[in-house]
């Protein structure tokens, strides 16, 4: 044995893993069943190896429990490393920060209806604008008044007014 | 080293979202003829006692609620495209709002304004421009500076003064200002 030692271990190994596949070609096959013939080891392995095949072909496949399946199918989830999101790094910062800056952005530059609580407080703001405005009229009439005596001050703040009722009457047609 | 230039980030972003709508609200009025720049005086006295910006989308608004009680004051506001409002408390401390009221009269005679009424008494100062594009009116500029307040208004557009008693009339207005 010889020659066959090395060969069982080797490429007689390989031959029968073939010969069971139905893969060895005729002459190899001839020349395994020849040295088979002749050693008894190797017969038995050939033998041996059938009878496995046989066995493993006969053994049923069991379906495994769903919940087993669904842990292993967890593990490579489980054992994989956590991906690691620096988000106080700058370019996370400014890339946050940019959406409600974008929003806010939008939202201004978008004309949206005042609530009807915002359009009452812009009337009473315009109406205190329009009484200092009143009231830097009647200071201005008073001094001149003092000053050159009212008729005078009638005529100046009268033409003032005048002048400035003009130019609107003047624009007002002219928009017509 | 980094940890402080992000702080010093975060807190600009913060500041910058906080006052973007006062700016959009300031550059919607700054564009437009008739703005006038009153400078800022509250580093000698404080923030103003009363800040009015209204724009032109703002006074749409009122002129369309007043429309059904007086078409008349409609009409006067729809000419109005901004106005702005500033009042300080000088507590007779009225030097710094005069020198104040003198810098803007020389930028407002180097710009096309013209002087309506001018007030030069010891204890108050009055100043009324108007500022004209041919025959239309594009803004008036009233300042009032005496020992107990400096007032600066600017009205964007076209506004008929003599018809502020009406309109005043219609919008309610429930004030007691000295005028003493």
């Amino acid at each position: 044995m010889k020659d066959y030692d090395s060969k069982l271990d080797g490429n007689w190994e390989q031959q029968i893993n073939a010969l069971l596949d139905g893969e060895l070609g005729q002459a190899d096959a001839d020349e395994l069943k020849s040295a088979a013939t002749d050693d008894r080891e190797l017969a038995r392995a050939i033998v041996e190896a059938y009878q496995l095949q046989q066995v493993m072909a006969d053994i049923k496949v069991e379906r495994a429990p769903a919940s087993l399946n669904k842990r292993l199918r967890a593990i490579p989830r489980e054992q994989r490393p956590a991906a690691k999101i620096k988000l106080f790094q700058p370019r996370w910062v400014m890339a946050l920060a940019a959406v409600p800056l974008a929003i806010i952005a939008v939202s201004i530059m978008q004309p949206d209806t005042p609530s009807e609580a915002e359009v009452a407080k812009a009337r009473q703001e315009l109406a205190i604008a329009f009484a200092y405005l009143d009231k830097a009229g009647t200071i201005t009439g008073r001094e001149i008044e003092s000053t050159v005596g009212h008729t005078m001050a009638d005529a100046v703040t009268g033409s003032v007014n005048r002048a400035i009722k003009l130019q609107n009457e003047t624009s007002k047609e002219k928009e017509a | 080293m980094k940890r402080s230039m992000m702080k010093k980030f975060m807190i600009g972003l913060f500041c910058t979202l906080l006052s973007l709508p006062a700016i959009a609200q300031e550059d919607e009025l700054k564009d437009l003829p008739g703005y006038v720049d009153f400078g800022d005086l509250s580093s000698m006295y404080g923030e103003p006692k009363i800040i009015i910006n209204l724009g032109g989308t703002m006074l749409n608004f009122v002129g369309m609620m007043s429309s059904s009680e007086s078409p008349e004051t409609a009409d006067l506001i729809s000419k109005l495209k901004g106005i702005r409002v500033m009042i300080y408390s000088t507590d007779e401390n009225a030097g710094a709002a005069k020198s104040q009221f003198a810098e803007v009269k020389g930028k407002l005679n180097s710009s096309g304004w013209e002087p309506i009424v001018q007030v030069n008494e010891d204890d108050e100062q009055v100043m009324i421009y108007m500022k004209m594009d041919g025959e239309n009116m594009e803004g008036l500029t009233v300042m009032v500076v005496d020992e107990e307040e400096a007032v600066f208004v600017n009205v964007i557009g076209q506004l008929n003064p003599a018809e502020l008693g009406k309109v005043m009339e219609t919008l309610d207005v429930d004030m007691d200002l000295d005028l003493d």
